[in-house]
């Protein structure tokens, strides 16, 4: 592989400066990102009284995760947003792999109708299909089920991710696959015994972004569910109550949905960003 | 092993562009043909559609006895190697080679059998639990010899095989898919840019150009016998010198005749040329057929020096004669020559070859 060497930024400043200049940066980026997070940590480890000031009192307590891992609402949220992100993951994939692949590897008329309709999807404001989606699922009477929210998730999915998998699958040497099929491998049998394993890191980066994103979702959750299955992106919101504010359940409560992504942000970042980058 | 039979083979893509015209070719049984061209020229087009990854759009492929025009690449019996090796990445040069062999159920002992053969054939049993990645270019290729080599096909194809390895060890390369021809005469096709690489390969040469078929000839036909000046001007290096002349009889002494330029010309192109008489024709000379002083009588010209080339065995002159550049090779090493010299060339005798301007076809009589 050819080494190319980038000029490098800001080339005037003498190499001191030039480091304590990105360390300072960087630093302040951190920083920006890094604060709301912890000032959430902090209050979830707050008692009631102190939500207000967080950055004085010297109290903690654990008690909000206790009294939040008490509510069987919460913790049957957590497991319904765990399944539904799973299966639609799983659903999701089956579809956008192939047809990410088509993208990448065939022209024609079908090809290019399929391009157009994800195009258009994706161009349309997100928030401008929840008020339809929620008539749609009203009529098919899945308002409020796992169906009811898993459908318009697949969907979304596959207008969105089908573009990555596309940009994926163009990286991918295509006369692997005609080796395969001159090797005795059918169109089909090249794309899954060839195509797809040598995509398997994409695939699973992008399994990862899925998931994640139906996880973090809270639109959609909110317009097409109810009482029957609660996620726990709206569940965090009904802390908003009538009665008040309970600022230190709700962080406690987001402190616990951080997780998933904290894990993955801990031990799966390196595979993401190898995968992101075939 | 089978033969291969093309008849009025033609592409189109979409309306706009013809890729392969109406291209006829008979390749015999354990022949070694190489399909040589610029780029664009329909050659990998071709190769593609022998190898069914291409679909055809009218015409006929035959290999063997059968015709193959609607069968998947799988059911044709062929092996291909690609020019960035396309082995699987994901699998070991070992689940590489035996690949092939896996998809018609063979028996593993069989397979075994068939992969130690050819690792010993191109030196891989050192490599056979590698995965591809770790290979160097030239590795990965023999990688992809072998491949083809363990399914036992009736016919090679090769897709610009030598392509993206360095200078030296596409020489190397070259002598080892001759040497594996020898060994396992199979019927090949091998398509390449590089009219080397076709000489030196192949039985047989064929020329193309935008989709169409320009000659088909041994290595020896096409360089001493072009069909037309593309084919003369493409095959041998450096390229064969094209000099406006004029043809002008007198005395039963037939010249041809440009600025600082006359040479005579021997009683067979003679003949060819009474017919054109007074008019223009090109002249065409390879850089390898003029040497330095006067030759036989009448074949010498003066040109002025431009550019000296020194390789060490020879020295490459590019010069000035009249409006015309011509260049001439095999100048010994050793010559005192520098830029700006005034020179004495002269043309062997026999080694002039004339076109007609208009249709590029060969001038003999």
């Amino acid at each position: 592989m050819p080494m190319v060497t980038h000029p490098e930024f800001l080339p005037d400043l003498p190499n001191w400066s030039r480091k304590t200049f990105f360390a300072l940066a960087l630093a302040a980026i951190c920083f920006a990102f890094a604060f709301p997070v912890l000032w959430l940590i902090l209050t979830s480890l707050r008692p009631e009284s102190g939500v207000y000031y967080v950055h004085r009192g010297t109290e903690f307590t654990l008690g909000n995760f206790k009294e939040v891992l008490g509510q069987e609402r919460i913790i049957e949220a957590f497991i319904n947003s765990a399944v539904i992100s799973t299966l639609a993951t799983v659903f999701s994939l089956l579809v956008t792999v192939s047809s990410g692949y088509m993208l990448s590897r065939f022209t024609g008329p079908a090809t290019r109708m399929w391009f157009g309709t994800i195009y258009i999807f994706r161009c349309v404001p997100y928030i401008s299909w929840v008020l339809p989606l929620y008539f749609v699922v009203q009529a098919w009477g899945i308002y409020d089920t796992y169906v009811g929210l898993l459908l318009p998730h697949i969907a979304v999915h596959i207008c969105f991710f089908s573009w990555l998998m596309k940009g994926f699958f163009d990286g991918i040497d295509p006369s692997m696959e005609y080796a395969a099929m001159i090797d005795g491998c059918s169109r089909w049998g090249a794309f899954i015994r060839v195509a797809i394993p040598s995509a398997l890191p994409a695939i699973s980066a992008l399994a990862v972004l899925c998931w994640l994103f139906t996880w973090n979702e809270f639109l959609f959750a909110l317009i097409l569910t109810g009482n029957r299955v609660p996620v726990i992106t709206v569940v965090m919101a009904q802390f908003v109550t009538e009665m008040g504010l309970h600022w230190n359940l709700m962080a406690a409560t987001a402190v616990m949905a951080l997780l998933p992504a904290f894990l993955i942000a801990l031990f799966g970042q390196k595979y993401v960003i190898r995968g992101l980058r075939i | 092993m089978a033969a291969i039979s093309l008849s009025k083979l033609n592409k189109h893509y979409g309306s706009l562009f013809h890729a392969v015209k109406d291209v006829d070719l008979e390749i015999a049984d354990k022949e070694f043909v190489a399909l040589v061209g610029p780029s664009g020229c329909g050659k990998s087009t071709t190769l593609r559609m022998i190898a069914g990854l291409e679909d055809i759009t009218s015409g006929d492929i035959r290999i063997g006895d059968r015709l193959v025009n609607n069968l998947p690449p799988r059911d044709r019996d062929i092996a291909m190697v690609f020019q960035n090796y396309a082995l699987y990445q994901h699998m070991s040069v070992y689940d590489n080679l035996a690949f092939g062999l896996r998809n018609k159920k063979t028996a593993e002992a069989e397979i075994k059998a068939a992969i130690d053969r050819a690792a010993g054939m191109l030196g891989l049993h050192e490599l056979l639990q590698r995965k591809p990645k770790q290979l160097s270019g030239g590795q990965q290729q023999r990688v992809a010899l072998g491949r083809c080599i363990v399914r036992n096909p009736q016919v090679f194809l090769f897709d610009e095989p030598l392509s993206n390895l360095d200078a030296k060890l596409r020489a190397q390369m070259r002598i080892e898919i001759k040497r594996l021809h020898a060994a396992i005469p199979t019927t090949s096709v091998f398509v390449t840019h590089d009219q080397v690489e076709a000489m030196t390969l192949g039985d047989r040469v064929v020329i193309m150009r935008d989709g169409r078929v320009q000659q088909i000839g041994t290595p020896l036909q096409v360089y001493g016998k072009p069909a037309n000046k593309f084919v003369a001007g493409f095959i041998g290096a450096p390229a064969m010198n094209f000099i406006d002349v004029s043809v002008r009889s007198a005395a039963g002494v037939t010249a041809v005749e440009a600025e600082g330029l006359r040479l005579t010309v021997g009683p067979a192109d003679a003949s060819a040329l009474a017919a054109h008489g007074g008019r223009r024709v090109i002249l065409g000379v390879r850089p390898e057929h003029l040497v330095l002083g006067e030759g036989a009588p009448g074949r010498g010209f003066d040109a002025r020096v431009e550019v000296v080339e020194q390789l060490g065995s020879e020295i490459l002159l590019e010069t000035r004669v009249g409006g015309a550049s011509v260049t001439a090779a095999r100048v010994p090493a050793e010559t005192a020559i520098a830029r700006g010299d005034q020179v004495r060339l002269s043309a062997q005798a026999g080694r002039l070859h004339f076109f007609d301007p208009e249709t590029e076809l060969p001038i003999s009589g």
